[in-house]
């Protein structure tokens, strides 16, 4: 049995995912992240390079990549694709003006050969400033009908208040592992 | 003697003959058993490739096929799917990536053309099971195609509405009070020669294409992005700061974490000097502390090197008079 047969038996012994979560700067990565992981949020600084967490969650075992959105970390982001099970894509819905942006970086990863096959999940963040786009008007903006590549979804969410998280992070759990794990 | 000698030698022989076919044996089975482990993915492929084109033949035959008798088909071709998809799964440990990836696209392949071959034959099947699997997008669609004139407005409308802050102004002096921007998204853009005073706590900050202008602002609680800033001069506060593309600007700043600047020359930092009358509550309001400012710690993008400090800003040095 080689090494990677073990690597891989352990992976499915323990039920763990890997999820890589990018998005513009700004539009709160880091925020979602400790927000979701109980952690103090009024602290956060912009992030130089990236951070990963290991979280627990519905017995699975969650390694979350939440990597910087800088103009100049984006040439660095391909270096985190490498076995990526889910991709959750963070938009910053308020901030309109980017949004054009946004749409390209993201169809740029869905070339992407290495992260064929990872769920998608968009969070609309920041839905409670009052400019922010609803998820009917970003599904426009963003042409998210056109995605077939990839299972998608796009869940409007606040890191700030923490609504609708849940049900992001449950709803690409939930994909994957239907995907990658036998039911037992 | 010499009799037990050579029959213990004998003995010696025939065991040490038992032995090495014993060892024999046991090389030969493991040797068969990783052969198995080769079998294995190719016993996979051929399964796959078989039922894959099996599913294959079943999409290209529904033309053939009556009306009444295609729900039940489909619903046969998607089991199919799901069944193949949990084949991969189960073999999924002792597959290489490769394989599940190429495996996983060509399941993809099935499910969509599948998928595009009974929107086209089985239009009405829309309102039935599928209808829960994807409102949403019934929705949209029926939505643009009914009226698209209508909902290319409400794009227009939307993307001005719900603005707060100034665009497209030269040369006025002009101020925003706490009750207008109080946990907002406060937006400054195209501006020239102005002089701006936000009073109050906005939740974020945005200010582009800002060109000789005057910025003072009471406590974000987040974020300020600054881009395309220039010749200015800037009084602002909040949790972090975040500065792109811009030059000359002197900012007088208060943050509790961290600013960074990327593709930035010639910018000054001072300690926050914006004061006015109801700024200790503000800070308070905005979840600020005051006795925490990280001013002089800047992250340059474009710096990289830690001995030497980055030649795209400098601490500000008060004249001495």
């Amino acid at each position: 049995m080689g090494f990677l047969t073990v690597l891989k038996k352990m992976k499915q012994k323990e039920k763990e995912i890997r999820i890589l979560m990018l998005g513009l700067d700004n539009a709160g990565k880091t925020t979602i992240l400790k927000r979701f992981n109980g952690e103090p949020i009024d602290t956060i600084s912009p992030t130089l390079g990236f951070n990963i967490k290991t979280l627990e969650h519905k017995g699975f075992k969650l390694n979350m990549w939440d990597v910087g959105g800088q103009k100049s970390l984006r040439s660095y982001w391909r270096n985190y694709f490498e076995c990526t099970d889910g991709l959750i894509w963070v938009v910053d819905s308020a901030d309109k003006r980017r949004l054009e942006d946004c749409k390209k970086e993201l169809y740029v990863l869905l070339q992407e050969e290495r992260l064929a096959g990872a769920t998608l999940l968009i969070f609309a963040n920041k839905q409670d400033l009052p400019g922010a786009c609803t998820v009917e008007e970003l599904k426009d903006i963003l042409d998210l009908e056109s995605i077939k590549t990839h299972h998608w979804k796009i869940v409007s969410c606040s890191a700030v208040t923490g609504e609708n998280l849940l049900k992001g992070i449950d709803w690409i759990v939930e994909d994957i592992a239907a995907r990658i794990f036998t039911l037992d | 003697m010499e009799f037990d000698g050579e029959q213990s030698q004998i003995d010696f022989m025939v065991k040490r003959e038992v032995e090495r076919q014993v060892n024999i044996q046991k090389k030969k089975d493991h040797k068969d058993l990783g052969a198995a482990d080769n079998e294995k993915v190719d016993y996979f492929q051929k399964i796959f490739n078989e039922k894959y084109y099996e599913i294959f033949n079943l999409i290209t035959n529904t033309k053939n096929l009556s009306k009444s008798d295609l729900p039940d088909y489909f619903n046969n071709i998607s089991n199919d799917i799901l069944t193949l998809q949990k084949y991969v799964a189960a073999s999924s440990l002792f597959l290489r990536n490769y394989d599940i990836k190429k495996c996983q696209q060509s399941l993809n392949d099935l499910t969509i053309k599948c998928k595009l071959l009974e929107e086209e034959l089985l239009p009405k099947k829309r309102f039935g099971f599928k209808n829960k699997t994807k409102p949403n997008k019934i929705d949209a669609n029926s939505h643009t195609k009914i009226d698209v004139v209508d909902s290319k407005n409400d794009k227009i409308i939307d993307f001005k509405a719900n603005f707060c802050g100034y665009h497209d102004k030269k040369s006025v002096k002009l101020c925003l009070r706490s009750d207008e921007i109080y946990k907002k998204d406060v937006t400054l853009e195209n501006l020239e020669d102005c002089q701006i005073t936000l009073l109050g706590t906005p939740s974020t900050l945005h200010l582009n294409h800002i060109k000789d202008c005057t910025i003072l602002s009471g406590p974000v609680s987040t974020s300020i992005f600054i881009e395309n800033c220039e010749n200015s001069n800037l009084s602002i506060a909040c949790q972090q700061l975040r500065l792109h593309s811009s030059k000359n600007v002197t900012i007088f700043l208060h943050v509790t974490s961290r600013a960074i600047m990327e593709d930035c020359t010639d910018i000054i930092f001072g300690p926050y000097n914006f004061h006015y009358q109801d700024k200790e509550s503000d800070f308070a309001h905005a979840g600020l502390d005051l006795n925490i400012n990280n001013w002089k710690s800047i992250d340059d993008f474009n710096w990289l090197n830690i001995d030497k400090p980055s030649p795209n800003w400098r601490l500000f040095e008060p004249p001495d008079d």
